[in-house]
């Protein structure tokens, strides 16, 4: 038996998207006896996306969203077709990618229930079969016998959820499906899902709940823009996930702006063990490497930097100057590190700020506000505000 | 395709017996309503004919709108054949042609059903029967001409927005086009001196006019105009049919994307 049950090589999916109106029979015969083309924009989706999936395996797929999570599991159960690639899968695919959503609200619970049966295949005499689990997990021995036009959301998504497991699929695919529901159906589900991982089977799980999709897959598929961002150990993703969406959060109040004469190119913290994160912890030591790059030699040029909160507020700046860190010129490409020696901050996401300016303060090089986020994860001392100062007290 | 079904029978079964409960339900009179409609159309059309002093003859007419009735409900259900279920067709991957397939087999059912109470009728009137063997061959036919129509007209809904005007204007000429309120016999002179004898290939282009004539040929024991001609509106019909399924088939890879 071959060991790979899904395999996505290089797939794409492009949807065109029409800028005027919805399409009719009547502007398309216009269309076609005036000459007149259509304006569409095409929008890729998904492209050159490959990975594959053993049998067995769990695969987190998280992204921010309109990453191309949903196409990708919609494209693996096969109910829209990929542009370009292929994908190839083996076994009985059973998908959540909205639960019950194939219910129709004037039909029972029951006869619901053996529709969706008969969608995934199985005959009204497989699914009488498992009724009595597919009740008893969504807890529905009342409201079986009807209509779910009836149903509250909870008990519609206990349903869909039961049915969806109880069909025994080879493959699960699974969309958000622990947005929904009391934490102790979420529960029930994530017990479920872990018997469905003890039988060998295999589950493609997309969710925004990071701990939980953490702790559940054993690789996660990284989506950014259509594209794989990374593949492999789900607490690696989870933290490049964290990280850049930390950085997208802080878009709103980033700026920029400066003369030009220097140009910020970058900048990257590491830890105390040399290595670059933008994950730290009390009192831990930060350096941050800074950048630049000028095309003219330019004379006693002033480094500043300032850290704000997420949202833009100062709690403290400093630059070369100030320490009376003397450069006297500069050109060409080059770093320039500067180096807290421990960080003293609560818990909490901070934006650093980078700028570079003449010494007389008067022309301003290029300035780099709130673009670089860090996170400040355990603080020993819960302490009030953004800062922590020495102190004692005497009595 | 037919290996498609066949694996998807019992889905194909439950969507059928789903259709058909679903018009049924939450009505006591049940599979009466969908009587009542034919019947007020025959009511409508033996008192306006007869206000124009038309010869009616009864049960020609009640042949005619039954027939036609399975037609025109197989034309309205199919805008809602895939749009109604955009849900399963976006959630599940299973064969698209099901879903049509299944409303226009829920269709037959009840077709079956009036048929049988247009004989009890007929049986009353004491008309006499025609070559009944034929009768199968004919739903099938017809069944075949409902199926390949539903299945352009609900793939066409899936892209076109409009399409529901279109076909009930479409519908409309149809309707008077096709021999359902009057005989043959009450056109063809007059259609034959403006168009010379091409007119009886023309009228039977239309295949449901070749497929009225068959049932009240069985029923009543109509007389026709010829067998050929019969056979050219039988041979339209699955020739319709063939094409929806081609069609069908092709477009059916972009419903996941328009819906």
């Amino acid at each position: 038996m071959p060991d790979n049950v899904i395999m996505v090589d290089n797939i794409g999916k492009k949807f065109r998207l029409r800028t005027s109106g919805t399409r009719t029979i009547k502007s398309a015969i216009l269309d076609t006896v005036c000459f007149r083309g259509r304006e569409t924009r095409d929008f890729w989706a998904l492209r050159n996306v490959s990975f594959s999936v053993r049998r067995g395996e769990t695969l987190g797929i998280i992204g921010i969203n309109g990453a191309g999570k949903s196409t990708l599991l919609s494209l693996i159960a096969g109910t829209k077709m990929s542009t370009e690639g292929k994908i190839q899968t083996q076994g009985t695919i059973s998908c959540l990618l909205e639960l019950g959503a194939g219910f129709h609200p004037d039909l029972t619970g029951r006869e619901n229930v053996y529709l969706a049966g008969a969608i995934m295949g199985l005959s009204q005499a497989q699914m009488k079969e498992r009724m009595d689990a597919i009740i008893e997990f969504a807890e529905l021995q009342e409201f079986i016998d009807q209509p779910v036009k009836h149903y509250s959301s909870g008990m519609y998504v206990r349903l869909g959820f039961a049915v969806a497991v109880e069909v025994n699929p080879d493959i699960l695919l699974i969309d958000e499906v622990l947005a929904v529901g009391d934490s102790a159906f979420q529960r029930k589900c994530i017990q479920r899902m872990d018997e469905f991982r003890q039988k060998k089977k295999t589950m493609l799980i997309i969710s925004h709940d990071m701990r939980t999709i953490q702790s559940i897959s054993d690789r996660i598929l990284f989506l950014n823009d259509g594209t794989v961002f990374g593949i492999g150990d789900p607490e690696k993703m989870v933290e490049s996930y964290e990280s850049l969406s930390r950085r997208l959060s802080t878009k709103a109040i980033r700026r920029e702006w400066g003369t030009g004469e220097v140009k910020i190119t970058g900048a990257e913290f590491f830890n105390k063990n040399g290595k670059i994160t933008d994950k730290f912890n009390w009192n831990e030591p930060l350096e941050a490497r800074v950048s630049y790059e000028t095309p003219a030699r330019i004379e006693t040029p002033v480094f500043g930097f300032a850290i704000s909160d997420v949202n833009g507020r100062i709690i403290y700046g400093n630059n070369t100057q100030i320490e009376n860190f003397n450069i006297p010129t500069i050109e060409g490409k080059g770093t320039i590190s500067l180096y807290l020696d421990n960080i003293q901050m609560a818990k909490g996401t901070y934006l650093f700020s980078f700028s570079v300016h003449s010494s007389d303060h008067k022309t301003n090089y290029h300035r780099l506000d709130n673009c670089f986020p860090i996170v400040v994860e355990e603080s020993d001392k819960p302490f009030e505000g953004y800062c922590y100062m020495a102190c004692r007290w005497k009595k | 395709m037919f290996k498609d079904l066949y694996k998807h029978r019992e889905l194909l079964l439950i969507l059928v017996q789903r259709n058909i409960k679903i018009r049924y339900k939450n009505s006591a009179l049940g599979f009466f309503w969908t009587l009542l409609g034919p019947i007020f159309l025959i009511c409508i059309y033996a008192i306006f004919l007869h206000l124009m002093r038309f010869n009616i003859n009864l049960p020609s007419l009640v042949t005619g709108i039954i027939t036609w009735q399975f037609f025109a409900m197989c034309m309205g259900d199919s805008l809602h054949a895939i749009m109604g279920n955009a849900s399963l067709v976006t959630k599940a991957s299973f064969p698209r042609i099901i879903l049509p397939s299944a409303m226009v087999l829920a269709n037959t059912v009840n077709f079956l059903l009036s048929i049988l109470v247009l004989l009890i009728y007929l049986l009353i009137v004491k008309t006499c029967f025609g070559v009944m063997i034929l009768l199968p061959l004919i739903i099938m036919t017809q069944f075949a001409l409902c199926l390949g129509l539903a299945l352009i007209v609900s793939s066409m809904n899936v892209f076109f927005r409009d399409t529901e005007h279109v076909l009930s204007t479409i519908m409309l000429a149809w309707f008077f086009l096709t021999p359902v309120i009057y005989g043959i016999g009450d056109v063809m002179p007059r259609a034959t001196e403006l168009l010379g004898p091409s007119a009886y290939y023309l009228f039977f282009a239309n295949p449901m006019t070749g497929i009225l004539t068959a049932y009240r040929s069985v029923f009543l024991s109509e007389g026709f105009p010829g067998i050929h001609l019969i056979a050219l509106s039988f041979g339209v019909s699955w020739i319709i049919c063939l094409i929806g399924v081609v069609v069908f088939q092709k477009v059916q890879v972009r419903f996941g994307d328009e819906l």
